[in-house]
């Protein structure tokens, strides 16, 4: 407990400093009007989750998804394949910022390792960020449950990059998350350090948690 | 009347290509950018597309003697999901435009 009210303190000395540095690239479900996304992401072995969406309008994406959660306290596990659609509440376009708020909401079918057969999976979700082309926070609630289980797991991320990239630069961008995981996939806040790398439509993220597992995503919009 | 409408087809079928700027809000990472060349692209009209995060600036030339209104560029980028703060017709071609906000960088 020690050790987490301490890592809290030197986020938020570092969340200081970045404020006071300036006021970046967020992971949105929907990229683009007409565009495709697939997403990739590794989340330190307790999280694995893949993610295919096409966007008709700028405010609509409809997909299909796999999330595999793997508890590091116990042996339970879950599959989950859904289909899912994203919508863009809104949006604020500013000078030099943009921010959004999106809703998701989705069905599938899981599988666990602490219940039989397969159950219907319903899935809520929601996300709001900020970004500005050196600074950028977002934060996301993402809710999975059944008949057999309610897991959500919420993540805070706050990033800044050393330079403002331009379109076709490549962008670089050192993001710090929070991650917390309901139903027992982890105790308490996972924290974690991560680079990001994108360009054009590519996206690279790689970090190390405080347990030094790592996190891994890619994501490409076309 | 009919000199005056054959005199104006002319006009407008020997006009020069054209560079319209665009100055958009909400253009901060290159996603929105890749998205708001792909829409502008779209029109036959196009033959190429710059966008400028720094700038905040999007601007694209047209074919020779062609055109895209305003309201048409206004709707296309407000579907992509921004917002346009003011549309003008510059005499600099795109590679001009280029080399200044390569210059202002």
């Amino acid at each position: 407990m020690l050790n987490f009210i301490r890592t809290l303190r030197r986020m938020g000395a570092l969340l200081a400093l970045l404020a006071g540095i300036v006021p970046a690239a967020i992971a949105k479900p929907i990229a683009f009007a007409n565009g495709t996304t697939i997403m990739a992401e590794y989340g330190a072995g307790t999280m694995e989750e893949a993610q295919v969406f096409y966007a008709p309008y700028y405010w609509l994406s409809l997909g299909i998804g796999a999330l595999r959660l793997d508890s590091d306290a116990t042996s339970r596990t879950r599959d989950i394949h859904y289909l899912r659609a994203n919508y863009l509440i809104h949006r604020w376009n500013l000078d030099d910022a943009q921010a959004n708020i999106f809703a998701w909401g989705g069905l599938g079918t899981a599988t666990g390792s602490d219940f039989r057969g397969s159950r219907l999976d319903r899935e809520v979700g929601f996300q709001a960020d900020y970004e500005t082309r050196r600074l950028y926070a977002s934060w996301v609630t993402d809710l999975h449950e059944s008949s057999a289980y309610s897991d959500r797991v919420d993540t805070l991320q706050l990033g800044f990059a050393p330079y403002a990239h331009d379109y076709q630069d490549l962008a670089t961008w050192f993001v710090l998350q929070a991650r917390d995981y309901s139903g027992g996939i982890h105790h308490g806040v996972e924290f974690a350090a991560l680079v990001r790398l994108f360009k054009g439509g590519a996206w690279i993220e790689a970090g190390l948690t405080q347990d030094a597992k790592p996190q891994l995503m890619m994501m490409f919009n076309f | 009347m009919r000199i005056f409408i054959l005199l104006l087809l002319l006009v407008s079928t020997t006009l020069p290509a054209a560079t319209i700027e665009m100055d958009v809000n909400g253009l901060v990472c290159a996603f929105c950018a890749q998205g708001i060349e792909k829409t502008l692209r779209k029109f036959p009209a196009t033959t190429d597309v710059v966008v400028s995060l720094e700038g905040k600036l999007v601007a694209l030339s047209t074919k020779d003697g062609q055109d895209i209104p305003d309201e048409e560029l206004k709707r296309a980028l407000t579907n992509a999901g921004y917002t346009v703060k003011s549309i003008r017709r510059e005499t600099e071609t795109l590679d001009e435009v280029r080399q200044r906000l390569k210059a202002q960088r």
